[in-house]
């Protein structure tokens, strides 16, 4: 029994951090259609800041987190402007942006790659290390409690969704649809940030742990739906879940639990693309 | 001349909204019938129905005689019903003369040079009697408003149709643009091909149709000769505060 | 290098005239390769049979994973072939015995056809075959009825359907074949250096391939061939500058690309032969 717990526990934790980085993207899909693979790379960045700023100069951990975070809303926002509104400007397909991101996807990881030796990097976690867990909970909720709100009860809230629905009716109601936008991306930076710098002390800072999280990500959202708050992060739990069970109690070699995620999001594609919760219409 | 296509009892309901109702009409080769009703009225609805576009809730549509309610567009592309788009749908990436091969896909079967080298020389014919001549090379996104509307019709053409169906074809054109169209659908009527039209411009419809159909609200208020359509008081009823016929 | 070139054109028929965006050419590549080196010994079947076989499993697989996709939007195939790689190469490094592991397999030798052995030179003639084969063959259904279907099922599906094109068949259709010809490919791969192993066809060279083909000019054969030679042979030019970081020199490029001149370099030349 207490191993169960704590591998609910474990499993609740990873299943946060996919939720995180799903609520990344939707933040970015659901104002501009975008898919953005950058994701993982954003994470990765945010954990080679939490490196440099937490273990090399030994910053306390809430200034080294919200410098971190701070710098991830400028990186979305430089993103946005670079590779994203030149394209939108010009009227190209929604094709466009989506590969000029990995276009972005690939620098990112390389410059990371350049300016740090290849080894992995410890990030530190200031309390016990047995509380990692419960905080990377903790966090999440709050944050998607918080990104809920948003949606729900404020007024930019609502004109995200008025973006999504339909782009030129809220351009029409006086929308600023760039601005939108921008704080789109720059929202999806700083939560893909977040994911990032909690799941780092875990598995340490390393330039290859971009794809992989924005693949279990993007899974998490096709699992829960792209319609809602909510989705993002029961999906990545139920993945988590699934992940962490199926390699416990069943029968298979390890290195087999890279390929749940994939397996599901094959399954999911293929079986119930719009995910497990519908939006509200 | 004969039916071409017959519409039976044709219901659309999306939810709670019922937006074609019980409709029946015919359309006969060469004949032009067109459909008019105010906004809302269904006609899009009927237009896409037919089309293939999603599934009616009730009712039937004949295609010579065979059902084709429910198949898939390019199904009913295919048996020779084809359509031009209200918002013009060129293919961007290719030239205007590939565009129109295109709309020929349904004709060809076997892949050989000659046959690819007729189908040219038979869209260019089509690409000249539109009115294009001079731009089958030309780039799509180079053409005008008015210009993409006859690609349109130039590619529903090129697959050699029984049926025509043209979604608003005189939205966005210019009085001399519209003459010319009025002109090419009178000609290929003249070719006993079947066209059904709607459209929500009068003015444009009623000398060019040679039967009307009237919608309001889903069901279909009046069907005849455009004087007796121009003459009828439920459907100026119908139109007025949005646009009244001239008597 | 000649290979690249062989996947590029394929990759470019799927990606640049259909308008899918696929990540599991390279998959396929591998599916090849492995299942021709599997059958041939591991079960020991002959050579012909062998590359059937591999063909085969090819398009099986190629089925499983465009019809379903075939019905939703583009990116749920991108998303569906990205999951297949990753998940091939994790197949590949699991698959102990049978593959290999993450060593892969190595020291076999192609046997004798005909009772020739092909090596060097001889080989290199088989691979510039293969080349050619390819290019002919997409061209030839470039220029036909199923090319023009695809491209306009690429720029607007829905008036595409409307003109008689089954759009999903063709989207299958198209996935299929270029599937098996990188499946092809592999097998003729298999041979070159006599080893296979997971890292080479993994989801990195997928990118690199969708980049080669961005740079070089999407839907234009010569674009595509260009884009895979520059990129096979920029690493080799740029060593002395930036040493193994070449990826972010194809980055910058791609990016560069999609920003600038969509039409890529292909684009670029017409431009200039005006």
């Amino acid at each position: 029994m207490q191993d169960f717990l704590e591998l609910a526990v474990s499993a609740a934790a990873s299943g946060c951090i996919y939720g995180l980085i799903a609520l990344a993207y939707l933040l970015m899909i659901r104002p501009t259609g975008i898919i953005n693979f950058a994701v993982g790379e954003w994470a990765m960045v945010a954990a080679f800041g939490g490196y440099v700023l937490l273990t090399k100069y030994e910053l306390p951990y809430p200034l080294g987190m919200g410098i971190v975070l701070a710098f991830m809303l400028v990186v979305g926002w430089l993103t946005e402007r670079v590779a994203v509104r030149p394209l939108v400007e010009k009227g190209a397909t929604l094709l466009a942006p989506i590969l000029a991101l990995l276009g972005v996807l690939v620098i990112t990881r390389e410059i990371i790659s350049i300016s740090f030796p290849p080894d992995p990097h410890t990030v530190p976690f200031p309390f016990e290390i047995q509380y990692h867990k419960y905080f990377i909970i903790g966090v999440t909720f709050a944050v998607f409690a918080g990104a809920w709100l948003f949606f729900e009860k404020t007024l930019w809230g609502k004109s995200f969704e008025a973006v999504a629905v339909n782009r030129r009716a809220a351009a029409l109601m006086g929308i600023n649809l760039s601005r939108v936008t921008s704080l789109s991306f720059a929202a999806g930076a700083a939560v893909a940030g977040l994911g990032g710098l909690l799941v780092s002390p875990n598995i340490s800072a390393h330039y290859l742990m971009g794809v992989p999280l924005a693949i279990q990500g993007f899974t998490a959202l096709v699992i829960g739906g792209v319609g809602r708050v909510e989705g993002a992060l029961l999906g990545g739990l139920l993945l988590a879940f699934a992940e962490q069970f199926t390699v416990r109690y069943a029968p298979i070699p390890g290195g087999f639990a890279q390929g749940v995620p994939l397996l599901f999001l094959m399954i999911f594609l293929v079986l119930r693309p719009t995910g497990l919760l519908r939006a509200r219409a | 001349m004969g039916s071409i296509l017959e519409v039976r009892n044709l219901s659309k309901r999306f939810g709670g909204l019922t937006a074609v109702s019980e409709l029946d009409f015919e359309v006969r080769e060469g004949e032009i019938l067109g459909m008019i009703g105010p906004n809302g009225a269904g006609k899009s609805t009927t237009f896409n129905l037919i089309a293939g576009a999603y599934p009616a809730s009730s009712g039937e549509v004949f295609f010579k005689r065979e059902p084709i309610l429910g198949l898939p567009p390019h199904q009913i592309a295919r048996r020779g019903i084809l359509r031009t788009f209200q918002h013009n749908r060129p293919f961007q990436g290719m030239s205007v003369l590939d565009n129109v091969l295109v709309g020929a896909h349904r004709l060809f079967n076997r892949n050989t040079r000659d046959e690819e080298t007729a189908r040219r020389v038979r869209a260019q014919e089509l690409i000249e009697f539109v009115g294009l001549g001079d731009l089958a090379q030309a780039d799509v996104g180079t053409l005008s408003f008015g210009q993409g509307r006859l690609l349109e019709i130039a590619r529903a053409l090129a697959g050699e149709p029984r049926l025509i169906l043209f979604d608003e074809p005189a939205a966005g054109l210019a009085p001399a643009e519209l003459e010319r169209l009025a002109e090419i659908i009178r000609g290929i009527a003249a070719r006993g091909i079947a066209v059904l039209l709607i459209e929500h411009d009068m003015h444009f419809l009623l000398p060019l149709a040679h039967r009307v159909v009237v919608l309001n609200f889903g069901a279909k208020i009046a069907d005849g000769l455009p004087d007796e359509i121009r003459r009828n008081p439920a459907v100026m009823d119908a139109y007025l505060g949005s646009h009244a016929p001239h008597p | 290098m000649l290979l690249w070139v062989t996947l590029a054109l394929g990759y470019n028929f799927l990606f640049g005239i259909c308008g899918q965006v696929s990540f599991s050419h390279f998959a396929f590549y591998g599916i090849g390769a492995y299942s021709v080196v599997i059958l041939l010994f591991q079960l020991h079947v002959p050579l012909p049979l062998a590359i059937l076989l591999g063909v085969a499993i090819c398009v099986v697989v190629a089925l499983v994973v465009a019809i379903p996709s075939a019905r939703l939007e583009g990116f749920y195939l991108a998303l569906a072939t990205l999951a297949l790689a990753q998940l091939f190469v994790v197949l590949l490094n699991e698959g102990g015995e049978v593959t290999g592991g993450t060593g892969g397999i190595a020291s076999y030798r192609l046997p004798a056809i005909f009772g020739m052995q092909l090596r060097g030179p001889w080989y290199t003639a088989v691979i510039v075959a293969l080349l050619l084969a390819t290019y002919f063959i997409l061209r030839k259904l470039d220029h036909s009825w199923f090319g023009r279907a695809c491209r306009a099922v690429r720029d607007n599906p829905e008036a595409a359907a409307a003109m008689g094109i089954d759009v999903a068949r063709t989207k299958v259709v198209a996935f299929t074949l270029t599937s098996a010809l990188a499946g092809i490919a592999g097998m003729v791969y298999a041979f070159v250096d006599n080893t296979v192993n997971p890292p080479i066809f993994g989801v990195e060279n997928a990118f690199l391939l969708l980049f080669m083909v961005i740079v070089g000019g999407s839907g234009r054969h010569a674009g595509a061939a260009i884009g895979a030679v520059l990129l096979f042979l920029l690493p080799f030019w740029l060593a002395p500058l930036v040493g193994h970081h070449h990826v972010l020199v194809f980055g910058v490029l791609m990016l560069a690309a999609i920003l600038l001149q969509p039409k890529g370099l292909i684009g670029i030349w017409d431009r200039f032969s005006r």
